[in-house]
């Protein structure tokens, strides 16, 4: 077992759509706020990750040169819409191997309105040209499966985004603050059935940055630091006979995360996951083994994942109402469980959480990480 | 003697693998050692680690895994809305990404039994038929 990993400092350029601003202005507002919140100077930093995806080559020294040239290595870490979770666990990786004692993450993505491609790549392929790589027909293939075996209702999916505006309403860092109801959701405009407009994540603007110190450094700055406790990252496995759509294997990462943390399901007090698409935390609940497979619609309608509920998950908002600029994701979600951990959520903090787990996935790969203070 | 017109020649769709002519099939792999299929073609076996897969022409005949309709389409695509995003199971298991045609969309449904149409999409530069692949319901048991 190496070095205990203190998520030190924790900071966001707001998300929502900037367009006159420049992804080294988003990347520094929120680099300068985990400095300020972790009472570190940029010279003591010893590394640098960047997740993104499309802001072309040398984004990372781009962005970490707004607050300094000192020098270190910087490396930019692309793995979609996991990118900075990822890139966070590469400075945990080098922190608990005792390499670095203080490292720093910044997730950034400016993007275009519209519509995502989900496959394919630079190479296009037939899915293209056929309209079959449309991003929410993805999710809506996996929820029409659901529906069909578990008799899950579109309520059930479109309740999580009622959820997830309620609370984004109580986040100033979110791209939406205004509450939905049901029927607004519902009565949205349809774009791959059963998922409405509201059931997808927009494009944003914005940044992410998170300081990463060994337990022995964070001891020269905080008393009460917040542990990223374990973390576990993961690609599809092939198995013979089977088939699903996952971007990874999101039940064994869960099952491994748990197993090192030593907690179970039932000891999650607060939880980010990946709400891409609604049906995405109705699937997660289930997957990360908080109700039975099958049983995640009613899980969800019953209000199980209200900030006021058993198991509340994405309080700041989610990707649904917090935004989700690609790149900056997953810092953000690391940044709303450091703060819920800490007690400083304000009107969206969940009453003495200690243990947090957040899932992060992206087309190539998912994330889970577990947190404890 | 007057020429017989020259007969356009028809070519698969980039990222496709389409057998053309009187028997039209996808074209897919057979693992030699384990007997696992896959769609699109691949060199190494994802089972069994094999390398140098047989190219089969797959059964023309599926199962409809899940559906969506597409209410919005992406800049690039051939497809007008609404049309049926569809996963197919293949009688050799094979799931395949595709659209369905010849069908009201709201009349889609998960189970239902599927068969192949490779038709043509567009024209190429050199004047050649662009062929691409839909699943539309199966016409007979």
């Amino acid at each position: 077992m190496g070095e205990r990993v203190v998520i030190l400092g924790v900071g966001l350029h707001p998300f929502g759509r900037h367009p006159e601003k420049s992804v080294g202005e988003l990347a520094r507002v929120a680099a300068l706020g985990a400095l300020k919140d972790a009472g570190v100077e940029f010279k003591d930093i010893q590394a640098g990750f960047c997740g993104h995806v499309v802001q072309g080559v040398g984004t990372g020294l781009r962005t970490f040169g707004e607050v300094g040239l000192t020098g270190i290595p910087i490396t930019n870490v692309e793995l979609a819409c996991a990118s900075s979770s990822r890139a966070a666990m590469l400075a945990a990786d080098a922190i608990s191997g005792g390499i670095y004692d203080l490292a720093m993450v910044i997730g950034v993505e400016k993007m275009e309105r519209g519509l995502l491609s989900g496959v394919g790549g630079a190479e296009g392929g037939y899915q293209a040209k056929m309209g079959i790589a449309l991003m929410p027909a993805l999710y809506a293939l996996m929820a029409q499966r659901h529906m069909h075996l578990y008799g899950t209702k579109h309520e059930h999916f479109a309740q999580v985004s009622v959820k997830s505006h309620r609370n984004g309403a109580l986040n100033p860092n979110a791209q939406y603050q205004k509450a939905l109801t049901l029927e607004d959701v519902l009565n949205s405009r349809m774009i791959a059935d059963p998922i409405t407009l509201y059931e997808c994540s927009p494009t944003t603007d914005g940044a992410s940055a998170v300081i990463l110190a060994s337990e022995k450094k964070a001891k020269q700055y905080t008393k009460s630091p917040v542990f990223m406790d374990t973390w576990a990252g993961g690609t599809p496995q092939y198995v013979r006979g089977e088939s699903d759509f996952l971007e990874g294997p999101n039940t064994m990462l869960a099952q491994r995360v748990y197993e090192k943390a030593g907690i179970g399901p039932e000891d999650v007090d607060v939880v980010q996951v990946h709400d891409a698409f609604s049906p995405g935390e109705v699937f997660l609940v289930e997957e990360l083994g908080f109700c039975p497979h099958g049983e995640g619609g009613p899980f969800v309608w019953e209000g199980n994942t209200e900030i006021n509920g058993r198991l509340p998950i994405n309080t700041d908002g989610g990707l649904l109402s917090r935004g989700h600029p690609i790149g900056a994701t997953g810092g953000a979600m690391i940044t709303e469980l450091t703060l819920q951990l800490r007690g400083q959520a304000g009107p969206r903090q969940v009453k003495g959480a200690k243990t947090a787990l957040m899932h992060n996935a992206g087309i190539g790969g998912v994330n889970v990480i577990a947190f404890k203070r | 003697m007057q020429e017989a017109p020259a007969e356009r020649k028809q070519v698969p769709m980039k990222g496709t693998r389409l057998q053309l002519g009187d028997s039209p099939a996808l074209l897919g792999s057979r693992c030699p050692q384990c007997g696992e299929y896959f769609y699109p073609p691949r060199y190494v076996c994802l089972n069994c680690y094999h390398e140098g897969l047989e190219e089969v022409a797959l059964s023309t005949r599926g199962e409809l895994y899940s559906f969506t309709i597409a209410r919005a389409a992406l800049p690039g695509t051939l497809m007008t809305p609404p049309y049926v995003i569809a996963q197919v199971q293949l009688t050799e298991g094979v799931q395949v990404a595709t659209v369905l045609t010849e069908i009201d969309p709201e009349a889609a449904r998960i189970g239902m039994a599927l068969e192949l149409v490779v038709e043509k999409a567009s024209v190429d530069n050199e004047g050649n038929d662009v062929m691409t692949f839909k699943f539309r319901p199966a016409k007979e048991a």
